[in-house]
C-alpha cells in the first residue's frame, strides 16, 4: 500500500472514530450542559433574548408591511377593473354589447383561483392602458356623472344646483361632479356584497339581495348627498338623469357638428367632451352609506350605486357601445404574497398579464386588466421604508442589550470553566478536544435558546402589531402571518447562535493559550478599559438630551443651533449617550457598596463587617452585573417614557383636532338647545348632551390694534377636552377659573404686540408656561374696546338696500368667480379684473401680480393669500375682519379700495410694504394706517342714490380684563390664528356684548360632549349626524383617535415596539439579575465559607452579601433610570424629526403638529419594574446565600 | 483545656452508611502542640472540623474552656469559631481582595472588636509571625509561606486558646514548612500566653516535632503519645 493511500486510510479511520464518538460526545455535551445549569442559564438567557429580539424586529417588519397593505386595501371595494382590450367600435372584434356575455365572462374569471367575485358594472369608461403618470387617456375615461334627480316629495331638496358637485382629492382632475355606477347582480352577494354593505350606516337601510334590488329598483346614496338632499331611506325618485360621454378630446378638437349632444369642458385638464344624458325612472333609496376615504383614483370615489336592471336593454347597449362598461373584480387576497410589497407587485403583474393574454367566451372577447392594488403599493413602499428605518433604529438598544447579555453570559460561563479546562489540560486533553467539548456544550444550549426565542418571537409579533398604544392592544381585524424568509431565519441564527459559537471559540482558544498555572490560579488579568472613549461617548451623547431638556423648559432652540449638527446628534447621540453612560455609570454602580458604606459604616448594619466589604465591586463579574442592570433599566425607562408619551400624544392629537366628543357644523345657525335636541333625536337615547360654541369677536386693546378674541364660555371645562399645553400653567381648572373671573390670555404674537409678559420680548425670563396670579408682578389690567357697528342706509330717494347695491354691482362684473374653492390655488399673473368673488375661498391662494381691479370681494376668505404686486384698484371689500389675516399685500396697488362695512384694517395682515394705499399714497412705512377708502369706487357710485348714503354708527363698549398668561390654542379651534389672538372669558364677553346676545348664541359650529356615548357608538352617531340634513358635517373623537392611535405619537407601529421593548427589557432585568447573581454568588461561595470559619455568623454573612449586592443593584438601578430618562430626552429629537416626516407623508393634517412632544414620566410603571427587579434580586440573594450557609462548610473549604 | 469524649460521626445512610468516628476520646492541655495522624479517610479532618465547629457530631461531647458543643450544628457554634478555635488551612484561604492586615483584622472585627483595636491587634499578630513589613500586600503578592503566616496571624490575633491546622505545610516547600512548625512551637511554648495547636499531618518528621502525637485508626484514637503510637503501628 502506498503512503498516500495510507494517509487516506488514516483520515477515513479518523472520520470513523469521529462518527462513532459523535453521539457519545453529544450526550456528554448535553449532560455537561445540564450539570452546569447555572452557567448555562447565562448563555441561554443571552442567546434566547438576542434571538427573540432580532427575530421579532425582522418578523415585525414583515408583519408591518402586511398590516399596512391590508389596511390600505380596506379602502378599495374593487381590486381590479377589467375592461375590453380595445374600446368598443362598430366592426371590430373582441367585444360584445350583450350583457349576458359579460355575465358569462365574470363567471369565467371567477373560475380562476385568484379571483373570488366579479360583477358587470356600467360606469367609468375604459382606459385600455396602464394607469400611470403622463397617460393622457386617463382624462378620456369619463365616469357616468349625475345630472338631476326628480322627486315629487316636497320635503326633499334635490334641486340644489350644487348637490352633485364633488371634489375628487386623489388622482388627476377628471371630473368634478358625482358619479353614478350601475352594478350587476354579482355585487349583491358574496365578497362584493360584504365589502359594499360594510359602509351602510346603521339604521339607514341595508345592502339587499340581487333579486330585491332589482325588484325595488334600488339606489344607494352617500351620506353627504343624503344630508344635502334631505333624503331618507324609502324615498321614491321618479326620475334620475345622468350623463354619459360619446367622445372626448383636447379642447378645440371636437366640432359642434361631431357632437349631437352637449359639449362640456373638463375641469382644468384641457379636455372637452361630448355629453349625452340618459334617464332612469321610479327608483327607491334602499340605503345611505358612509363615504369611503378617497383612495386609488382608477374608479370614481363614492358614487351613487344602483343596479343595472334599472337600465333597459337599449340603454345598456348604448352605454356599452360608448365604453361605459367594465367588470369589477375582487381578488382572493389571501393568495397575495404579503412577504414584501415587491413580491405582491410581481404577483399582480403576472396576474394582469395572464388575464390580458387569454381570450374569453370561446375566443370572442379580449380583456384588459387595470390593477387597482399595485398603485397602492408604490406609495406604501416609500412610507414603509421610512417607518422600518425608524423602528429599526429604536430597536437598536434592545438588540445591543441582548447581545451584551449574550456576551457577558458567555464570558461568565467560560470563566467558571477556566480551571476545569486547565485541569483537563494537565491530565492530557488536547486543545482541540477541549475546545470541541466547550463548543459542543455551548452549541446545545444556544441552539435550544435560539429556537425557543425564534418561536416566541413568531407568536409575539401579531400581538406587537395589534398595539394601539403603550401596553394597549386591540385586535387588528385581519390576520397577519409574519413568517420571515429562510434567509432571514438563517440570519437570526447566525446573529445569535453563530455569534455565541464564534465568541465561545475565540474565548476558548484564549484559554488554551494561557499558561496552565495561570489558568489554574484564580486571579485573572483584566485589560484596562478605554475610559476616555467612554467619557467622550457620554459627553457628546448628553448634548442631545440637554438640548431637548432646554427646549422643554422654554429655551428657543437649546444649545444646538446648527440644524445639521443637531440632526447628527439627534440620530447618533442617543446611542452614544447610552453606551458611554452605561460603561461609565456601570463603574459608579459597581462602587455602590463603597458609596453606601459612607452612609452606613458607623451604624450597626455595617460596623462589624465593613472590612469584609473592602475591595468589593472590584471584580469583573460584579461590574458586569452593574452594567447589565444599567442597560436593562435604562431601556425599560426609555420605552416606558416614550411609549406613554406617544400614547398621550395620540389622545391629545384627537383632543386638539376635535375639541370635544363631537365637533359638528349645522346647516343653519341654531342655538345650543336646538343642537342638543337634534342630537338627542338622532341618537334616540336618553343621554346627557352639552353643546357649546366658541364665539369670536374683534377687540381693540387701548392704544392698540384690533385683535381676534375667542370667548371661552363658563361651561367649557365640561365640554372641551382641555390639555395643559393649551393654557397658561399646568392646572386647567386654574386657568379656566381665571377666564371666569375676568382674565384673558394672549397668544405669543398678541402678547408681543400688547407688550405683555410672556412674549419673550425682553429676552430670557420674559416667557414661561405660568398662570399669573393676582399678585404676580407680571400680570396687568388691560381695557378692551368692542365696537358695535351698525350700518344704516339713509334713504332720500328711490329705495336702496345694501343687497340692491351689491346685486347692482354684481351685474357690472365681467367674470363670475363666485362660490369657488380657490384655496391654495395658483392664480398668479391672471387677469381677473371685474370679477365677482362672492363666497369664494381664496385662503392660501397665490395671486401674485394678478389683476383684480374693480372686483367684488363679498364674504371672501383672504387668509394667507398671496397678493404681492396684485392690482386691487377700486376693488370692493365686504368681508369679515379676520378674513384679512396673514394676507400678503406688499407691492400691491390698493388705490381706491373700498371697505363697505368699515370694519377692516391692515393690522393682522402679513405685509403691505411698498404698496399703494387705498387713499392713493405710497405706503412708505405708514403701513397704510388710514385703512380702506371710505368712498365707494366710481363704478359703484351709480348704485348709491344721489342723496342716499350709508350711515355707519359705531358704538364702543369697553371692559377691563386681567392678563393671566399666554395660551397656545383652544381644543378644536384651528390653530393658525391663535398666536395673534386673545382668549377672554364669559364674564368679559357679557360685559361687552350684553347678556341677551350671550344667552342666545346662535352659530353653526358646535362642540358637543356626550359622555355616555363612546367608542363605536360615538362613530355610529357621527355617521348618522352627517347623513342628517340639519347638519353639514361632523367629526368624532373616536374616529380621529383611531386615525392616529396605531401611530404611537405619529409613527406607525411604534407603540407595539416600545411595549415589546418595555416587556423584554423588564424580563431581561429580572432574569439577568437572577442569573448573574447566582453566578456571582457561586463564585463567592468559598469566600463566604472562609468568613464563617473565622467566626462570621450567618447573620453577618447575610448582611454582608445583601449590603454589597443590594447597594450595587440599587445604585445601578437608580443610575439606569436616570440614564433612561436622559436617553428618552435625547431620543425625543429623533422622534420629533421622524414624526415631522410622517406628518408630511401621512397627511394627518397640520393641526396635529401643535402637540409638543412633552415627555410623560410614568413613575408607577417604572416603580413596578424596579420593585420586581429588586424583589427578584433579593430572592436570588436569599436563595443563593441560604445555599451558601447551608452548604457543608468543611467540604466547601476543602474545595470539594 | 480541650476535652473530647465519645465523639461519633457517620456519613451517608442505609447500606452506604459509613461510621467514620466511632467514639473518639481526646484531651489537650494548654500550650500543647499535638500532631494528629492516621491513614487517609480515617476521619482526621472530620474530627478537626467537629472540634472547629464546622461540622456537627452525631453524639459525644466537646469541652473547650467554657464552651460545650459537639452535636450542635455549625450555625450554633459561631462563638466557638470566634473565640475558641483559630483555623489554619492547607490552602491558606485568605480573602483575595484584602491586604494582609485586613485579612487579619476582618476576623477580629467580625467578633466584635472595634475597628481601631482590631487593626492594632492585627498589626501585633503580624509582627509575631514576622510579617510586619508585608501588612499592605494582598495575598497574590505574597509567597506561600508568607500567606500561611498571614493565616496564622489571623488565627492567633483573636487570642483563641486552640489552633486547628489541617495540613498546614501541605502546600509549602520543606524550608517554609519547617519555618511554620518553628512558629507553632514558639506559639505553644510562649511563656506569657501559650496556645494549644492540634495539627493534622501526614509528615512523620513534622509530627515527630510535636509534643505529642495522636493516631486515629478505625474511628478511635489509638494512641495518645508518640511512643505508643509508633509502637502500636509496629505491632500491626
Amino acid at each position: 500500500m502506498s503512503k498516500r493511500t495510507d494517509k487516506f486510510g488514516d483520515s477515513i479511520s479518523n472520520l470513523g472514530i469521529k462518527l462513532r464518538d459523535a453521539p457519545d460526545n453529544l450526550r456528554l455535551a448535553i449532560i455537561g450542559a445540564w450539570r452546569g445549569r447555572e452557567r448555562g442559564m447565562a448563555v441561554f438567557a443571552g442567546v434566547f433574548l438576542a434571538s427573540l429580539v432580532i427575530t421579532t424586529v425582522l418578523s415585525y417588519g414583515v408583519g408591518l408591511s402586511q398590516v399596512f397593505f391590508e389596511g390600505s386595501l380596506e379602502t378599495n371595494v374593487f381590486d381590479a377593473k377589467v375592461e375590453y382590450k380595445k374600446a368598443p367600435k362598430e366592426g371590430t372584434d373582441g367585444w360584445s354589447n350583450n350583457t349576458s356575455v359579460l355575465l358569462d365572462i365574470c363567471d369565467e374569471l371567477t373560475l380562476m383561483e385568484e379571483f373570488n367575485d366579479c360583477t358587470v358594472i356600467f360606469g367609468k369608461k375604459g382606459l385600455h392602458s396602464a394607469l400611470n403618470f403622463g397617460n393622457e387617456d386617463i382624462f378620456k375615461a369619463m365616469p357616468l356623472l349625475m345630472q338631476e334627480v326628480n322627486s315629487s316629495d316636497e320635503l326633499r331638496n334635490w334641486n340644489d344646483e350644487e348637490i352633485w358637485d364633488y371634489e375628487y382629492t386623489t388622482g388627476p382632475p377628471i371630473a368634478d361632479s358625482r358619479a353614478i355606477t350601475f352594478l350587476g347582480p354579482g355585487a349583491f352577494d358574496g365578497v362584493l356584497a360584504d365589502r359594499l354593505s360594510e359602509q351602510i350606516i346603521y339604521d339607514m337601510g341595508e345592502w339587499v339581495s340581487a333579486e330585491e334590488v332589482e325588484s325595488q329598483r334600488g339606489v344607494y346614496i352617500p351620506s353627504d348627498i343624503a344630508s344635502e338632499a334631505d333624503a331618507v331611506v324609502g324615498d321614491k325618485l321618479e326620475f334620475l338623469t345622468f350623463n354619459y360621454f360619446t367622445d372626448s378630446d383636447y379642447i378645440g378638437e371636437i366640432e359642434d357638428d361631431d357632437c349631437d349632444g352637449e359639449i362640456v369642458y373638463g375641469s382644468e385638464n384641457g379636455f372637452m367632451h361630448c355629453q349625452h344624458s340618459m334617464t332612469v325612472e321610479n327608483l327607491t333609496i334602499l340605503g345611505v352609506y358612509e363615504p369611503w376615504p378617497q383612495g386609488n383614483p382608477t374608479l370614481s370615489a363614492n358614487p351613487i350605486y344602483s343596479t343595472f336592471h334599472v337600465l333597459n336593454e337599449t340603454q345598456r347597449v348604448t352605454l356599452i357601445d360608448n365604453d361605459h362598461i367594465f367588470l369589477g373584480i375582487t381578488l382572493e387576497r389571501s393568495l397575495l404574497p404579503t412577504t414584501s410589497t415587491d413580491d405582491a407587485a410581481d404577483w399582480l403583474e403576472a396576474l394582469g398579464k395572464e388575464v390580458n393574454e387569454k381570450t374569453y367566451h370561446d375566443g370572442e372577447i379580449e380583456l384588459y386588466y387595470v390593477d387597482i392594488i399595485s398603485g397602492t403599493i408604490l406609495f406604501l413602499n416609500i412610507f414603509l421604508g421610512l417607518i422600518q428605518a425608524f423602528d429599526y433604529i429604536i430597536m437598536v438598544p434592545i438588540v445591543i442589550l441582548s447581545l451584551s447579555v449574550l456576551i457577558y453570559g458567555l464570558i461568565l460561563s467560560l470563566e467558571q470553566r477556566r480551571r476545569e479546562i486547565s485541569i483537563h489540560r494537565v491530565i492530557g486533553a488536547t486543545s482541540s478536544g477541549l475546545r470541541g467539548m466547550v463548543l459542543l456544550e455551548l452549541a446545545v444550549i444556544a441552539s435550544i435558546a435560539w429556537f425557543i426565542g425564534y418561536l416566541l418571537a413568531m407568536a409575539a409579533v401579531p400581538i406587537v402589531l395589534s398595539s394601539v398604544g403603550f401596553l394597549q392592544f386591540k385586535a387588528l381585524g385581519y390576520t397577519v402571518n409574519p413568517a420571515i424568509s429562510f434567509g432571514a431565519t438563517i440570519f437570526t441564527a447566525l446573529a445569535t447562535l453563530g455569534l455565541a459559537l464564534l465568541f465561545g471559540r475565540s474565548r476558548a482558544r484564549d484559554f488554551m493559550e494561557l499558561e496552565i498555572d495561570e489558568g489554574v490560579s484564580r486571579i485573572q488579568k483584566v485589560n484596562k478599559p478605554k475610559v476616555w472613549l467612554h467619557w467622550t461617548l457620554l459627553l457628546v451623547g448628553s448634548l442631545g438630551a440637554i438640548d431637548t431638556w432646554m427646549e422643554m423648559n422654554g429655551s428657543e432652540d437649546g444649545i444646538l443651533t446648527n440644524w445639521f449638527v443637531e440632526g447628527l446628534i439627534n440620530v447618533f447621540g442617543p446611542f452614544m449617550l447610552w453606551i458611554g453612560g452605561a460603561l461609565i455609570l456601570g463603574r459608579v454602580g459597581a462602587s455602590g457598596p463603597r458609596m453606601m458604606q459612607f452612609f452606613f459604616r458607623r451604624t450597626p448594619i455595617l460596623s462589624d463587617i465593613k472590612r469584609g466589604l473592602k475591595g468589593s465591586g472590584s471584580t469583573e463579574s460584579v461590574s458586569r452585573l452593574a452594567v447589565i442592570m444599567l442597560l436593562t433599566l435604562s431601556i425599560v425607562t426609555l420605552a416606558a417614557v416614550q411609549g406613554y408619551t406617544g400614547t398621550l400624544v395620540d389622545e391629545r392629537t384627537a383632543d386638539v383636532t376635535v375639541g370635544s366628543d363631537l365637533q359638528i357644523i349645522t346647516s343653519e345657525t341654531v342655538n345650543a338647545t336646538e343642537v342638543e335636541s337634534y342630537i338627542a333625536e338622532i341618537s334616540g337615547k336618553d343621554v346627557s348632551i352639552n353643546a357649546m360654541h366658541i364665539p369670536q369677536i374683534s377687540l381693540i386693546p387701548e392704544d392698540g390694534e384690533a385683535l381676534v378674541a375667542y370667548v371661552i364660555l363658563d361651561d367649557s371645562e365640561n365640554i372641551l377636552r382641555w390639555l395643559p399645553q393649551a393654557i397658561p400653567g399646568d392646572q386647567i381648572s386654574g386657568a379656566l377659573e381665571g377666564y371666569k373671573n375676568g382674565g384673558f390670555t394672549a397668544g405669543a404674537d398678541a402678547a408681543y404686540k400688547m407688550d405683555l409678559w410672556g412674549s419673550g420680548r425682553s429676552g430670557a425670563g420674559d416667557s414661561g408656561d405660568i398662570l399669573l396670579g393676582v399678585n404676580s408682578e407680571n400680570t396687568e389690567n388691560k381695557t378692551f374696546i368692542w365696537e358695535d357697528v351698525q350700518v344704516e342706509f339713509v334713504e332720500d330717494g328711490p329705495p336702496v338696500t345694501p343687497m340692491s347695491i351689491l346685486e347692482g354691482y354684481k351685474g357690472l362684473m365681467e367674470r363670475n368667480w363666485s362660490d369657488l374653492n380657490l384655496s391654495n390655488q395658483n392664480l398668479s399673473g391672471r387677469d381677473l379684473g371685474k370679477a365677482d368673488f362672492t363666497n369664494t375661498d381664496m385662503s392660501g391662494a397665490n395671486l401674485q401680480g394678478a389683476n383684480l381691479s374693480d372686483s367684488l370681494f363679498f364674504n371672501v376668505n383672504l387668509t394667507n393669500t398671496n397678493l404681492v404686486g396684485a392690482n386691487l384698484q377700486n376693488s370692493i371689500f365686504v368681508i369679515m375682519p379676520d378674513s384679512l389675516t396673514m394676507t400678503n399685500l406688499s407691492d400691491s396697488n390698493l388705490a381706491g379700495a373700498y371697505d363697505a362695512t368699515n370694519v377692516l384694517n391692515f393690522n393682522s395682515i402679513d405685509s403691505i410694504q411698498d404698496a399703494i394705499c387705498p387713499n392713493g399714497n405710497d405706503e412708505n412705512g405708514t403701513a397704510c394706517s388710514d385703512g380702506f377708502n371710505p368712498i365707494p369706487p366710481p363704478l359703484a357710485l351709480q348704485f348709491f342714490a344721489p342723496s342716499s348714503n350709508i350711515q355707519i354708527t359705531s358704538t364702543p363698549y369697553n371692559t377691563t380684563l386681567r392678563y393671566i398668561g399666554t395660551h397656545e390654542f383652544i381644543p378644536g379651534v384651528a390653530t393658525d390664528l391663535m398666536e395673534s389672538s386673545v382668549i377672554i372669558g364669559e364674564s368679559g364677553y357679557r360685559a361687552l356684548v350684553g347678556d341677551e346676545t350671550v344667552d342666545n348664541i346662535s352659530a353653526t359650529t358646535w362642540f358637543v360632549s356626550i359622555p355616555d356615548v363612546t367608542g363605536e357608538d360615538l362613530k355610529a352617531l357621527r355617521a348618522s349626524i352627517e347623513a342628517d340634513s340639519r347638519f353639514e358635517s361632523a367629526m368624532d373623537w373616536e374616529t380621529k383617535h383611531e386615525e392616529v392611535e396605531r401611530n404611537g405619537g405619529l409613527i406607525f407601529g411604534t407603540p407595539g415596539l416600545l411595549s415589546l421593548q418595555f416587556i423584554v427589557a423588564s424580563i431581561a432585568a429580572v432574569a439577568s439579575a437572577f442569573v448573574f447573581l447566582s453566578l456571582v454568588l457561586n463564585q463567592r461561595q468559598k469566600e463566604l465559607a472562609v468568613l464563617q470559619a473565622i467566626g462570621a455568623s450567618p447573620n453577618q454573612i447575610i448582611r454582608l452579601v445583601l449590603f454589597e449586592i443590594l447597594s450595587i443593584v440599587m445604585v445601578s438601578m437608580a443610575l439606569g433610570v436616570m440614564l433612561g430618562m436622559g436617553l428618552a430626552l435625547s431620543f425625543n429629537g429623533l422622534f420629533n424629526v421622524f414624526g415631522f416626516i410622517f406628518q408630511l407623508l401621512g397627511g394627518t393634517g397640520g393641526e396635529s403638529s401643535v402637540i409638543t412632544r412633552e415627555l410623560v414620566w410614568p413613575w408607577l410603571e417604572l416603580g413596578i419594574v424596579a420593585l420586581a427587579v429588586f424583589t427578584s434580586v433579593v430572592m436570588a440573594l436569599l436563595i443563593t446565600t441560604r445555599k451558601a450557609l447551608r452548604s457543608d462548610l468543611a467540604s466547601v473549604l476543602k474545595g470539594e | 483545656m480541650l476535652e473530647v469524649s465519645d465523639l461519633k460521626r457517620g456519613f451517608g445512610s442505609g447500606g452506604t452508611r459509613l461510621e467514620v468516628l466511632k467514639g473518639v476520646d481526646l484531651e489537650m492541655k494548654k500550650g500543647e502542640l499535638v500532631a494528629l495522624m492516621g491513614p487517609s479517610g480515617c476521619g482526621k479532618s472530620t474530627l478537626l472540623n467537629i472540634i472547629g465547629g464546622l461540622l456537627d457530631a452525631d453524639s459525644g461531647e466537646i469541652k473547650l474552656e467554657k464552651s460545650q458543643y459537639g452535636t450542635k450544628p455549625p450555625r450554633q457554634t459561631v462563638d466557638v469559631r470566634r473565640n475558641g478555635v483559630g483555623w489554619i488551612f492547607q490552602d491558606f484561604h485568605l480573602l483575595e481582595h484584602l491586604s494582609a492586615l485586613d485579612n487579619v483584622a476582618v476576623a477580629l472585627e467580625i467578633s466584635g472588636v472595634s475597628s481601631k483595636d482590631a487593626e492594632e491587634r492585627a498589626k501585633s499578630a503580624l509582627d509575631r509571625v514576622n510579617l510586619s513589613d508585608r501588612i499592605d500586600h494582598i495575598p497574590e503578592q505574597l509567597s506561600g509561606g508568607q500567606r500561611q503566616r498571614v493565616a496564622i496571624a489571623r488565627a492567633i490575633a483573636g487570642e483563641r486558646p486552640l489552633l486547628l491546622a489541617d495540613e498546614p505545610t501541605g502546600n509549602l516547600d520543606i524550608a517554609s514548612g519547617e519555618e511554620i512548625l518553628k512558629l507553632f512551637q514558639e506559639l505553644c511554648h510562649d511563656e506569657k500566653n501559650p496556645i494549644s495547636i492540634l495539627m493534622v499531618t501526614h509528615d512523620p518528621i513534622l509530627a515527630s516535632k510535636a509534643d505529642r502525637m495522636l493516631l486515629l485508626r478505625d474511628g478511635i484514637t489509638a494512641a495518645s503519645d508518640i511512643k505508643s503510637a509508633w509502637g502500636d503501628s509496629e505491632e500491626e
